[in-house]
């Protein structure tokens, strides 16, 4: 049998197996059903918006309190505070830079010097998370990879006794920064 | 050079059982990456990549049995040169798409296309060092003069 000869051969032979695999497999592909690519479909990332489903907003993962507190006596994490700055001046976690939700003037500057840590965690006043949760957000778009949100929020952890201190933030252009 | 050739058909035999195995499982999925490509008409599409696992399968297989195993590296490496093709084709066409060279959501890059060219080269080292086919040989005619 000549090489071309053999070559039909096995690729008759395996046109018989991949139709008999795909019948035993527990995914079939449908034979008689046509797959069209997600962007002919009209369901890729370019399609217009109407069509394509509206990505759900990236939740930030929780830290508990107690896991923060070993994290911040070690330096291990960047700690963010995004209360007032009120609130900021009269307490919080030792170390914490203040961005409130609003923004900071100088922000570029504090997100680089929070670069330098693997993880970031932001915390705010209420139970909810909710500015902690936005500031997250806004910190993850900047590129920060790993920020996570302090569970029970500054009550918490003043409630745990963790490390704080009080005073304007020394990396945030030294003057408080309202809201 | 025999036991080259020898370990070159036993490795390119491997992976192509591999990536014939990953794909089995989950069929479905692996047409969708043989239509993510935009070469094969919708309506192939699902025969076509049942197709591609049964040869590659098969061609694997004969790439361990020495008299077959100058056609099966001919048409593994057939199968690489299509792959190669519709990979650089989907690439320079700007699609982002995943390989599904390994049943994975692997991304689809100009370092698969290079792989694939790495291995093209591996299958036809192969075709190369092994010997053809012995041909049958012919048919000898009854002499008349040495009959009785």
């Amino acid at each position: 049998m000549t090489t071309l000869a053999q070559m039909v051969v096995l690729a008759a032979a395996g046109s018989a197996l991949g139709l008999a695999a795909n019948a035993l497999s527990p995914h079939p592909a449908v034979l008689a059903q046509a797959i069209l690519s997600p962007a002919e479909a009209g369901g890729g990332s370019c399609a217009a918006p109407s069509t394509a489903p509206a990505p759900a907003p990236w939740t930030p993962a929780r830290i508990g309190v107690e896991e923060a507190k070993g994290l911040c006596t070690a330096c291990l994490a960047g700690f963010v505070d995004a209360r007032g700055a009120h609130e900021y001046a009269h307490g919080h976690i030792e170390n914490a830079v203040h961005l409130p939700p609003a923004g900071h003037p100088d922000e570029a500057a504090v997100v680089a010097q929070l670069r330098t840590y693997s993880l970031v965690i932001v915390y705010d006043g209420d139970y909810s998370c909710a500015v902690a949760d936005d500031v997250a957000r806004r910190l993850r778009r900047a590129g920060l990879k790993d920020v996570r949100v302090l569970q029970g929020a500054w009550p918490a952890w003043v409630s745990a006794r963790g490390p704080s201190q009080a005073g304007v933030c020394g990396v945030c252009n030294l003057e408080p920064f309202s809201r | 050079m025999r036991r080259l050739a020898l370990a070159a058909r036993i490795a390119l035999a491997g992976l192509f059982l591999w990536a014939a195995g990953t794909k089995v499982p989950d069929m479905a999925a692996y047409a969708e990456s043989v239509a993510n490509y935009r070469i094969v008409p919708a309506v192939l599409v699902p025969t076509i990549a049942a197709l591609l696992v049964g040869v590659e399968s098969v061609a694997a297989l004969a790439l361990l049995v020495r008299p077959w195993a100058r056609s099966a590296a001919l048409l593994l490496a057939l199968l690489l040169a299509v792959f190669t093709i519709g990979l650089t084709s989907a690439l320079a066409r700007g699609i982002d798409l995943a390989c599904g060279c390994f049943g994975g959501s692997d991304q689809a890059t100009w370092w698969t296309v290079l792989r694939d060219l790495v291995l093209l080269a591996l299958a036809l080292g192969v075709a190369a060092s092994s010997p053809p086919s012995p041909a049958r040989p012919a048919r000898r005619e009854p002499d008349p003069a040495a009959a009785p």
